[in-house]
């Protein structure tokens, strides 16, 4: 008896159960669609923006032999207050369920960059729990729309991956910042530093060139590139204070902002310097950090004084002049004075624009500042960001030679052309 | 079901009319009598007691003794008795006697000779298969031991197989499985007591334990358990274990079964008990863990090493079998942010032409392979690997090709198939078969939430189990002195003390320093 | 069901410690301490941690002498049955309102970082209903689990703050000081009340196997974790900086986000199941707690059977507030803020009225005999 009772309640309950279970949250993958970038431009309206979503096409690429004649993305553009209410906003015209699970990349206009109000639109990324931190932030020089019509890449089955390949790999030898929204929220929330952020566009230059040692010295888009390849261009980045864009840097500027800023780390550079024995010709060295950059500061003094020390190790990759230095020491010595003279040319350069005309700095060094203050109200007081343009810097860069190639020596021009 | 329905609806169940006859009692009582010095009185006794002329195994053999020229009568059933012995050892002496008044015990030379003089226990003797003499003018009679029941030889072990280690296995006949035992204990101390346990058909059951190792309130508690039992007929140790088991509808078993006799000795020696019976080609072990179920005897054969590697294989086997299509459920319906992005996409474009959602999908192919397993455990044995081969990748192939279910699930499921045969022990692998259903449900419900609260429900009351006044999860749980050896084995010279939960006598397995 | 009065031993006992008080990084507790302390709310943390030992300390001390009663019974002993029962009365309506709050933020948590669209209702019923049943099941069970998943949960907790540490910026932690001392010690004043589960542990001391079991282990599981409340905080600072810190509402949830190891990005949900196992004991042992107390004071014996009413009613006054989103956060520090002088009170006085009434001295007495 007693058990028959407790076996009607256990099959009474056991459908309730069913019925208030979370089959809220349960989508099949087929109710999905995966958004990997998301486009911001300025729209008209005041308080309304210009999103584009980049859309992955599931299909692309699987074993099951999908029609290899659709597109391997699709983009959509519409006008909205932000990307939350943009999910269901495009449902009126994509039928599945928008998901930002596998979202990479936030394209901004460079026009809705230097906005005031872009900081308030981007800020709702931190509301949805769909976009992560790490999702790259990132400046086009046109409007976001345009970059994801013109952008084809070659070699492609899956949009994500070329974007994501791209900001990894110009982030590993330099040439673009690793901009992550996470630094993004960090830094602005900080109020000291700059944030530093990839600039990209397909808008690339047919024209001739400016000559310049490097290549790589220039913005995205000023790049002369011919054949039939990629067309959009990743190079340099753009500067953000306090949340708002106000100007850039080129490639190899950037990269010596992340060679000195400690908590950026770039690995496989490979940069080209002036010959300092021949000027006509320039040697493409391998650049390595040795140790981590040594900063000291005298923050009491009148102007406050930072003394950074970058030690770096060369490595000389080619030899155009081919007269081997590696045979005297005095060669090689006369090679590692130019270059180190040269490096501490375009460090300061770059230091001085940045006290003059970004009045920030995006090395990170608020980050060494901290420790010299004992409590965060001397350090509010002591305000980075107002005293920074006056600080007097000092930037020594320490070059040590390190390898000459896989043939340290090569035969002599002069020897060639006997 | 139905009777449950019935009730709520309020008909009155019909009662039928106790209509069964206690033949038991009436078959106890015609063997309350006292054997009478008449020969032919016995004889009658006997021929109504066995319905001899139509009993046809049951033989009797009038004699007349040698010597003396009393009437004599010897019955047995020839069908479980060694008719050699019988007639060599007993027949032949009693018609060769030349000596007058010499006693039955005297003249036979079986191996032994007991005299009884109630009915009841001549009759009991006589279906264990010993032989009865009369002997008019006597009121008591003699039996002797001659017992030879038929049953499969020793065997190799088929359910669980090792590559090292000893490869027999227990089988029908409990005097071949007391032999391997003893085999392997050749210890004074080992006692093998036997115990009659059904009313109708006298099983026997056999309790082994190891005097002064084995807890003396364990084997006075088991032997209480098995004395209480009322039942008929029990006639093989499975069925036994149903009976004396402490929880009946319990998912988890609560006691071990093994072919084995290396390993209920193994167990022996831990100080646990052993109950064997006619019939039953294994043994069962009490009180029993969950890790008893979960090692297998390989482990300690095999080197320290390789024996870890093994215990490592099964549990991410486990693992894997109880939870990955749980895990595949919950990760791409309610958290898809986790696969990595190309796996997704592949994922999401393969389930495009699919009909079902994914947990129908999962629950299909997991109910296809459970029938695949069942209906090839019972294919006659030419064709069986080949159907199973067949079937699998037929029905796989084929379901994939017409879009029925993705090519993903075939894997996850196979996976999950797979690995459940890397436990041997056939209780808990069905326990684990279950389990995986329900995680599966729960995962479909809630998510990794529901399979979480699931297994923390599982695992709170997989503590509280006993088995036997040992707790289930001992001796990782509640801490207990033991061998060490839950997950991972010791080596064998560390492993020094007996499971502390059994309370053995004697703690210490070897010696301090058992190895230089 | 039976009653199971089983004993606990010096592991289990530990288990359950470290992972109740453990457990308490991982809700808003580090945010309400970061709202006040800044980047150097883990020296506050060790401060608290410094000095709640003190009344640890004299709660294990006044046990060394009533070895075989439970807090409530205690309470009863040494201030008499008016007051004692009135305290152990306070005592239960706190633990009442921390068990209510506490598990009404952790399916908030649930429903806001994982299952975002399902209601709160469902989340929080399975929450309860799981935790009643490992309730019901007694302390020795509860104590069993959490020694046998312990191990797994201590090492994706190291995982994870590993893996943060080394993805996080060690200098954000300066300035040292941060808001000032007077500011830090302000702040562990204030929520001295994080340690408060200890002295609920006064609840279970007579069911640990030996005096010096529930000795050892209680001290030992303190040390633990203090450390272990500490160094989190560290690495949060490490990840978010101090501005980022003050306006996140669970730290660690959003570390987990953020992390990635290799080539899986989102690898927070790998640590959620390990996560829920330590929430699913953490709560099934308040609710035994608050029974427990329950049935000491209304002099229940077998309180085993209230815990379905109970569950019920920590429920619905977990659904009651009826902007559960803002009230629920504002209850718990202003909760955590009243407790805190409590429980360092508490023992110090108990102590004090031990030593007068010489029970110490009846104990060196029964002792020399």
């Amino acid at each position: 008896m007693k058990r028959r009772r407790r076996v009607i309640k256990l099959c009474v309950m056991m459908p309730l159960v069913m019925l208030l279970t979370g089959c809220w949250d349960l989508t099949g993958l087929d109710e999905k669609v995966f958004v990997i970038g998301i486009g911001l431009d300025k729209a008209e309206e005041k308080g309304k923006v210009d999103i584009t979503y980049l859309i992955a096409n599931a299909e692309m690429g699987s074993a099951n032999g999908a029609s290899s004649n659709e597109p391997s993305s699709m983009t959509i553009t519409l006008r909205a207050s932000d990307f939350i209410s943009m999910k269901n906003t495009a449902n009126s015209v994509i039928s599945r369920e928008i998901s930002y699970d596998l979202l990479r990349l936030i394209l901004v206009s460079e026009e809705l960059a230097k906005e005031d109000d872009f900081i308030r639109f981007i800020y709702s990324a931190i509301k949805d729990r769909e976009v992560k931190r790490t999702v790259h932030l990132i400046v086009s020089k046109e409007k976001a729309e345009d970059f994801f019509d013109k952008n084809k890449p070659l070699f492609l089955s899956r949009p994500h991956k070329y974007y994501v390949n791209m900001l990894n790999r110009g982030n590993e030898i330099g040439l673009i910042p690793e901009s992550l929204m996470h630094h993004f929220l960090r830094i602005t929330e900080a109020d000291a530093d700059l944030f530093l952020s990839a600039y990209t566009t397909t808008d690339i230059k047919k024209t001739e060139d400016k000559t310049r040692a490097d290549e790589n010295d220039s913005l995205a888009g000023e790049m002369r590139v011919e054949g039939v390849t990629n067309n959009s261009q990743f190079l340099g980045a753009a500067v953000f204070s306090e949340g708002k864009m106000i100007g850039t840097l080129t490639g190899v500027e950037n990269r010596i902002a992340m060679m000195i800023n400690d908590t950026t780390e770039v690995s496989d550079v490979i940069s080209v310097f002036p010959d300092p024995s021949n000027e006509d010709y320039q040697v493409s060295v391998r650049v390595r950090k040795k140790q981590n950059t040594k900063v000291n500061m005298d923050l009491n003094a009148e102007p406050p004084q930072i003394h950074v020390t970058l030690p770096i190790l060369l490595d000389v990759l080619t030899d155009p002049p081919m007269n081997n230095p590696v045979e005297s020491k005095k060669k090689l010595e006369n090679i590692r004075k130019g270059m180190e003279n040269y490096m501490e040319g375009r460090v300061k350069e770059l230091v001085q624009r940045t006290q003059k005309e970004f009045k920030a700095d995006p090395f990170g060094w608020s980050l060494y500042g901290r420790k010299e203050f004992k409590t965060l109200k001397e350090y509010m007081e002591f305000d980075w960001m107002k005293t920074y343009p006056d600080m007097k810097v000092d930037v020594d860069v320490s070059v040590s030679l390190g390898k000459f190639g896989r043939q340290p020596k090569a035969p002599s021009y002069k020897e060639i052309r006997d | 079901m139905f009777k449950l329905l019935k009730k709520i609806a309020g008909r009155k169940k019909r009662l039928k009319p106790d209509q069964s006859k206690n033949t038991l009692t009436e078959q106890n009582h015609q063997k309350e009598q006292f054997i009478s010095a008449q020969i032919e009185e016995n004889l009658d006794l006997m021929n109504e007691i066995y319905q001899i002329p139509h009993n046809g195994d049951v033989k009797i053999r009038e004699l007349k003794l040698g010597g003396s020229g009393r009437k004599a009568a010897i019955l047995f059933i020839s069908s479980i008795a060694d008719v050699r012995t019988v007639e060599d050892s007993a027949i032949k002496p009693l018609l060769a006697n030349t000596r007058e008044n010499a006693g039955i015990d005297e003249i036979i030379a079986t191996q032994n000779v007991t005299a009884f003089s109630n009915i009841k226990s001549l009759v009991e003797n006589i279906n264990l298969g010993n032989a009865v003499i009369f002997l008019d003018g006597s009121t008591k009679a003699f039996t002797f031991d001659c017992a030879n029941f038929q049953g499969r030889s020793v065997e190799k072990a088929e359910s669980e197989v090792l590559i090292k280690g000893s490869k027999e296995a227990l089988t029908e006949k409990v005097i071949v499985n007391l032999s391997l035992i003893r085999k392997r204990i050749k210890n004074e101390n080992l006692i093998a007591e036997s115990m009659t346990i059904s009313k109708r058909s006298h099983n026997v059951v056999y309790i082994l334990y190891i005097r002064n190792l084995a807890d003396e309130k364990l084997i006075a508690n088991v032997k209480k358990r098995l004395a209480s039992l009322n039942v008929d007929a029990i006639q093989n140790l499975s069925l036994l274990e149903q009976y004396i088991e402490d929880r009946r509808l319990s998912l988890f078993p609560s006691l071990l079964y093994t072919e084995r006799p290396d390993r209920a000795t193994s167990f022996l020696e831990d100080g646990h008990i052993v109950l064997l019976m006619d019939n039953s080609p294994d043994s069962i072990v009490l009180p029993a863990t969950f890790w008893s179920f979960f090692h297998t005897a390989e482990e300690h054969y095999l080197r320290f090493i390789f024996g870890n590697f093994v215990r490592v294989i099964r549990m991410v086997a486990m693992f894997i079998t109880i939870f990955i299509s749980a895990i595949y459920i919950s990760v791409t319906t309610f958290h898809t942010e986790m696969i990595p992005a190309d796996l997704l996409l592949a994922i999401a474009g393969t389930r495009e032409k699919v009909p079902f959602p994914i947990f129908f999908e999962i629950l299909l192919m997991e109910a296809a392979f459970e029938l695949i397993r069942e209906a090839g455990l019972r294919v006659p044995n030419p064709m069986g690997p080949t159907i199973g081969i067949v079937g699998a990748l037929i029905l796989g192939q084929a379901a994939v090709e017409a879009n029925i279910i993705s090519p993903i699930v075939i894997i996850v499921v196979a996976l999950s198939g797979l690995t459940s045969f890397t436990v041997s022990d056939i209780s808990l692998n069905f326990a684990l078969r279950i389990i995986r259903f329900l995680f599966i449900l729960s995962a479909g419900v809630f998510g990794i939430y529901g399979m979480t609260a699931l297994f923390i429900m599982g695992l709170f009351y997989l503590v509280s189990l006993k088995s036997f006044g040992v707790p289930y999860l001992a001796p990782m749980s509640p801490h207990y002195v033991s061998s060490g050896d839950t997950i991972f084995r010791r080596v064998l010279t560390h492993e020094n003390f007996r499971p502390g939960y059994l309370k053995p006598v004697d703690i210490k397995k070897k010696g301090d320093g058992a190895a230089k | 069901m039976k009653q199971s009065e089983g004993k606990i031993g010096i592991r289990e006992l530990m288990a359950i410690i470290m992972l109740s008080v453990g457990t308490k990084l991982t809700d808003d507790t580090p945010s309400i301490l970061y709202s006040t302390a800044k980047n150097s709310a883990w020296m506050s943390m060790l401060l608290i941690g410094i000095v709640s030992i003190i009344p640890v300390f004299f709660l294990v001390k006044v046990f060394s002498v009533h070895k075989d009663k439970n807090l409530h019974q205690l309470n009863i002993h040494l201030f008499g049955k008016f007051v004692g029962n009135m305290v152990s009365f306070g005592l239960l309506l706190f633990g009442f309102t921390a068990l209510v709050l506490d598990s009404a933020t952790y399916a908030d948590i649930i429903s806001t970082m994982y299952f975002t669209k399902t209601p709160f209702l469902p989340i929080y019923l399975i929450l309860l209903i799981v935790c009643g049943y490992g309730a019901k099941r007694g302390i020795e069970h509860i104590g069993s689990t959490a020694w046998l998943t312990i191990f797994y949960l201590k090492i994706t907790l190291f995982i994870a703050l590993l893996i943060s540490f080394l993805q996080g910026e060690f200098k954000m932690i300066y300035p040292l000081w941060g808001p000032g001392i007077g500011e830090i010690v302000k702040t562990a004043g204030r929520n001295i009340s994080v340690f408060a589960d200890f002295y609920y542990l006064g609840l279970i001391a007579p069911l640990v196997s030996s005096y010096k079991s529930f000795k050892k282990g209680t001290l030992l599981a303190y040390l633990i974790v203090a450390i272990e409340l500490v160094i989190p905080l560290i690495i949060f600072v490490m990840i978010f900086d101090f501005t980022s810190i003050e306006i996140m509402q669970y730290p660690f949830h959003e570390m987990i986000l953020y992390i990635s190891l290799g080539f899986l990005t989102n690898v927070e949900t790998i640590f959620l199941p390990f996560w829920l196992i330590a929430s699913f004991i953490r709560f099934s042992f308040y609710l035994y707690l608050v029974v427990l107390l329950f049935g000491g004071v209304f002099k229940i014996k077998e309180f085993e059977f209230l815990i379905p009413v109970i569950v019920v009613l920590v429920l619905f006054s977990g659904l009651a507030p009826k902007y559960g989103e803002f009230t629920i956060p504002h209850l718990r520090e202003f909760f955590l803020t009243t407790l805190s002088p409590i429980f360092f009170g508490l023992p110090c006085l108990m102590l004090f009225i031990a030593k007068v009434r010489g029970d110490f001295k009846h104990e060196a007495a029964k002792e020399s005999h």
